[in-house]
């Protein structure tokens, strides 16, 4: 009888004992321990992205040759739009320069690309990551702006030796100095607790008074460069809505967030070409 | 049996000390009962005292706007990094036991260290409550230094501040860094993760905020932080805890303070027995204080402060029908978002050496000089003493009695009548009429249009020194008697005679109404209440051939050979007068020159009252060419911004000076 009590209290008894190791375990083993687990998985979720890339692969050899005319087509005609907007954006990056010389401005900052798969997405209430799968070995920084074409993904959290841990712009933790199109006034970009169902959706507030919106003339929530993260312009999400907040003169509202920002597969990270100098801007 | 039957209702001391216990009982029973149901309300005020909290933040003040909608004072956000310090008690806690290790290990190192004649008995004990300040303020220092970090700063914490804050407001976050700019609050929404990663949190308030920096700044006034009025705080018991408070202190931030002051919001908290904050039990967020729409044109406003330039002065312009104050300057002055959030010290005694306070149309009175000859003239011509035909010979100087009284014409103006009296500013003309009439009658006059009185403007701080000197006036003022050349004096607007530039619009105005009163306003007046002000008083009391003749006189000012020549602008009918004043100021005596006047004469619509003020000795000024110029730049744009009240077609804008 006394056995049976004490085989049942076994896993109780193991679980005492390991916390009670934990606790008496030094700081620093407890650290590398934290630190080293996400290098520890990283091999594991290379390898599931790597088999899902696979996947893709051999589904997309299913399709039939006229598939691949038609979307070689749409490539071919996709790519010399691009060609296009280069050389404009060529001809604009010079005329900036040239603007910038003849008024003695500061050069913008500039950022180097880096293009990265997304390997896993790790979405709950409480925050919202992706990983990435490039880390140190691509210098990648913490703190750097991550985007894609629908506008800002999130920033970098955490840089592992071949991986990175992306904090997404709908994570609770998220939070970044914004402003309105055509407005230069600085306001305050927050995620929030998100709900399964609809769409990502972000919270924004310090709005100026005098800003109105509807759903008909929703307005554009940007970055700016006030920060030092982003470069300015990079779009956020949208207001339709702003009501009254607490402080009795400034305005708080909801930010529809593009839909695609959960499903991304590849983003690309903004590395800031120089340290960032916080102070610059302001000078 | 069982063992203790045998004292079943059988010993009456058992029952004895039965009864005693079941009385007891009673009493513990009732007295709980008295407590918790009868005595309920007073228990439940003293659980609320010991337990809830109040925080009172008052609400934004309202925006002021011009007559045209323009914003003159609006507010702005005001960024500043706090900390609840209630967010900090655990690194408080654990960073005292490492200060106190500390300090133990340093005591006792000390304490071994020292000869053992000298060792006292024991070791030392450490000073537990400086050990917890210390601790406490290095906690918070570390975050500030983070905020320094990022935005490049040097703020320092000191530990007065921090017991200060600790002990008066515990429940409000504590300033680690006030007024930020908005690079640097961008960057610490960025850098600095949100509660409860970081106990750092950046608030956003409002500061009161002026576009037109300077512009205005006396007209609009400042405010100033105060705490709440014991007043304003409710009267139950519970301990509250308030924000502080705008409060005007000058120009209309202070007339309409009441108006301009928003609705205090109100937060109630339950506390743990420490009194940091554990659950919020109301809000009512606080509410903006109402708009004001004022009568101030801003373009005239800045059209006369740029013509003023750096000079002291004043210059006031009305709406001759309404009495609305379309500008109102006084120089020097101050950019008021320099005094906003708060006044720095250097600011205030920079403003303070150069006298800026002081709002020079209404706080101030002078004496008009010759623009008070308007006056003399209608005084004269409604005693019967001045006719068209009246008719005096300048020579240069008028004697009374033994002093001799001078014209401004050294060679004399030779024989004048009223209307080159006023062209010319003949003082013979008046020195004569003005003794003619004497003074009872010129000082009833300048009293009929409130020349002793103040205007009524809803602005703070105007004037009493109103002097409309009379015999009996003199006699209680100095002890001395009138004299004739007090008379003289007063007839030029000299003497002892103080009027402020305000008082002269107001003049100028109801000249131009023919009417005695004018009541000035700095509302703007709604359209259809603008034919229907009542400005008290009464008629001028002239006829139309004597008004006539006064207004010939004043156009003829602005005209090719009058003072004021250099105001007159083509095509635009200008009646005005120049003077030019002695006045004693910063000890020394300096020249007051002024303009009075309205237009266009045919339909007059705007009045204007301009003084300058010399601040030295050598500075030679003169109504005409002085004050005349910033009198025509308000009328050149109030024929810009107003076309056709100075009765041009939008097309014909393009007038010239002469």
């Amino acid at each position: 009888m006394a056995k049976l009590r004490l085989e049942r209290l076994k896993p109780l008894v193991a679980l005492a004992a390991f916390l009670f190791l934990w606790w008496i375990i030094p700081a620093t083993v407890k650290s590398f321990t934290r630190l080293t687990f996400a290098e520890f998985h990283a091999p594991a979720w290379l390898v599931t992205a790597k088999i899902d890339q696979l996947s893709e692969f051999w589904a997309a050899r299913n399709h039939s040759k006229i598939d691949l005319l038609e979307t070689g087509r749409d490539l071919a005609r996709t790519n010399a739009r691009y060609q296009v907007m280069a050389q404009r954006y060529q001809s604009l990056e010079e005329e900036i320069t040239r603007l910038e010389n003849l008024l003695t401005l500061p050069p913008q900052r500039e950022y180097h690309h880096e293009i990265a798969r997304v390997i896993r997405r790790d979405l709950n209430a409480w925050w919202q990551h992706l990983l990435i799968r490039k880390g140190r070995d691509y210098q990648i920084p913490v703190g750097a702006a991550v985007i894609f074409s629908g506008g800002v993904v999130g920033r970098v959290a955490e840089v592992y030796a071949y991986t990175s841990r992306v904090e997404l712009i709908t994570s609770p933790r998220f939070r970044m100095a914004a402003s309105f199109e055509g407005d230069s006034r600085p306001v305050v970009y927050q995620g929030r607790i998100q709900s399964g169902f609809v769409s990502p959706r972000g919270e924004v507030s310090d709005v100026p008074q005098d800003l109105l919106t509807t759903s008909r003339n929703p307005l554009n929530l940007v970055s700016t460069h006030l920060g030092g993260t982003c470069p300015p312009g990079l779009k956020i999400g949208v207001v339709s809505w702003l009501a009254p907040g607490s402080t009795g003169i400034f305005q708080t509202g909801a930010v529809e967030l593009d839909d695609r920002l959960h499903t991304l597969k590849e983003v690309t990270v903004l590395i800031p070409l120089i340290t960032n100098d916080f102070n610059r801007d302001a000078n | 049996m069982e063992p203790l039957d045998h004292h079943k209702g059988e010993n009456p001391r058992i029952l004895f000390f039965l009864w005693i216990t079941l009385l007891l009982a009673a009493i513990l029973v009732a007295g709980l009962a008295w407590r918790q149901l009868i005595d309920r309300d007073a228990y439940e005020v003293i659980e609320k005292r010991q337990t809830e909290r109040r925080i009172l933040k008052p609400g934004p003040r309202g925006d002021i706007y011009d007559r045209r909608g323009r914003l003159l004072v609006g507010n702005r956000p005001h960024y500043s990094a706090v900390v609840y310090l209630d967010d900090l008690r655990p690194e408080f806690r654990s960073h005292y036991s490492k200060v106190l290790r500390e300090e133990r290990a340093r005591l006792e190192e000390v304490f071994v260290n020292t000869p053992t004649e000298e060792r006292p008995d024991a070791l030392p004990h450490p000073n537990y409550k400086q050990l917890q300040w210390k601790a406490r303020q290095a906690v918070v220092q570390k975050y500030l230094d983070q905020i320094n970090a990022i935005t490049g700063r040097e703020d320092r914490l000191t530990e007065s501040r921090l017991i200060r804050h600790f002990n008066e407001n515990l429940l409000l976050p504590l300033p680690l860094v006030r007024d930020l700019t908005p690079d640097q609050y961008a960057q610490l929404i960025e850098q600095i993760p949100p509660p409860p990663r970081s106990p750092i949190q950046i608030h956003t308030d409002t500061a009161r905020y002026y576009p037109y920096r300077e512009l205005a700044a006396h007209l609009l006034g400042y405010v100033q932080n105060k705490n709440l009025k014991p007043e304003e705080y409710p009267n139950d018991g519970i301990k509250t805890f308030a924000f502080q408070k705008k409060v005007g202190r000058s120009g209309l931030e202070a007339y309409f303070n009441e108006t301009l002051s928003g609705t205090t919001g109100r937060e109630l908290w339950r506390v743990d027995p420490l009194g940091f904050q554990d659950t919020r039990l109301e809000l009512n967020a606080p509410q903006q204080g109402q708009s004001l729409n004022i009568s101030i044109d801003i373009d005239l406003q800045r059209a006369a402060e740029t013509a003023l330039g750096d000079r002291a002065g004043a210059a006031v312009a009305l709406d001759v029908h309404t009495g609305e104050v379309l500008a109102l300057v006084s120089h020097p002055t101050y950019n008021q978002n320099h005094l906003s959030p708060f006044i720095p010290q250097n600011t205030f005694d920079a403003i303070n050496e150069t006298g800026a306070w002081l709002n020079r149309a209404l706080q101030l009175s002078y004496p008009p000089g010759s623009t008070f000859k308007l006056l003399t003239a209608i005084a004269g011509m409604r005693h019967g003493s001045i006719d068209p035909e009246t008719t005096h010979n300048c020579g240069g100087v008028y004697r009374v009695g033994n002093r001799v009284f001078r014209c401004h014409a050294s060679g004399g103006h030779g024989p004048v009548q009223l209307a080159d009296a006023i062209e010319g500013s003949c003082n013979v003309f008046f020195y004569a009429e003005g003794l003619s009439m004497g003074i009872d009658v010129l000082s009833a006059e300048a009293q009929r249009f409130g020349f002793h009185e103040k205007t009524g403007i809803e602005l703070p701080y105007a004037t009493k020194r109103n002097i409309v000197p009379s015999k009996k006036w003199k006699r209680e003022a100095t002890g001395s008697g009138w004299v004739p050349g007090d008379t003289a004096n007063t007839a030029i607007g000299q003497g002892f005679l103080l009027a402020t530039p305000l008082r002269m619009a107001c003049f100028t105005a109801s000249l131009a109404r023919n009417e005695t009163r004018t009541q000035p306003s700095i509302l703007a007046q709604p359209p259809q209440h603008k034919n229907s002000i009542d400005h008290g008083g009464e008629a001028l009391g002239l006829s139309p051939r004597q008004r006539a003749l006064l207004w010939q006189g004043m156009e003829r000012v602005t005209g090719r050979r009058g003072t004021g020549r250099l105001v007159g602008i083509d095509d635009f009918r200008i009646a005005g007068k120049t003077g030019t004043a002695d006045f004693r100021a910063h000890g020394k005596e300096v020249n007051l020159a002024w303009f009075v006047g309205f237009a266009p004469v045919e339909n007059p619509q705007i009045a204007v009252a301009v003084m300058v003020e010399g601040t030295e000795e050598s500075q030679q000024y003169h109504g005409g060419s002085t004050a005349g110029p910033i009198a025509k730049d308000l009328f050149l744009e109030f024929i810009k911004r107003y076309p056709e009240r100075a009765g041009k077609a939008p097309s014909s804008r393009s007038s010239t000076a002469k």
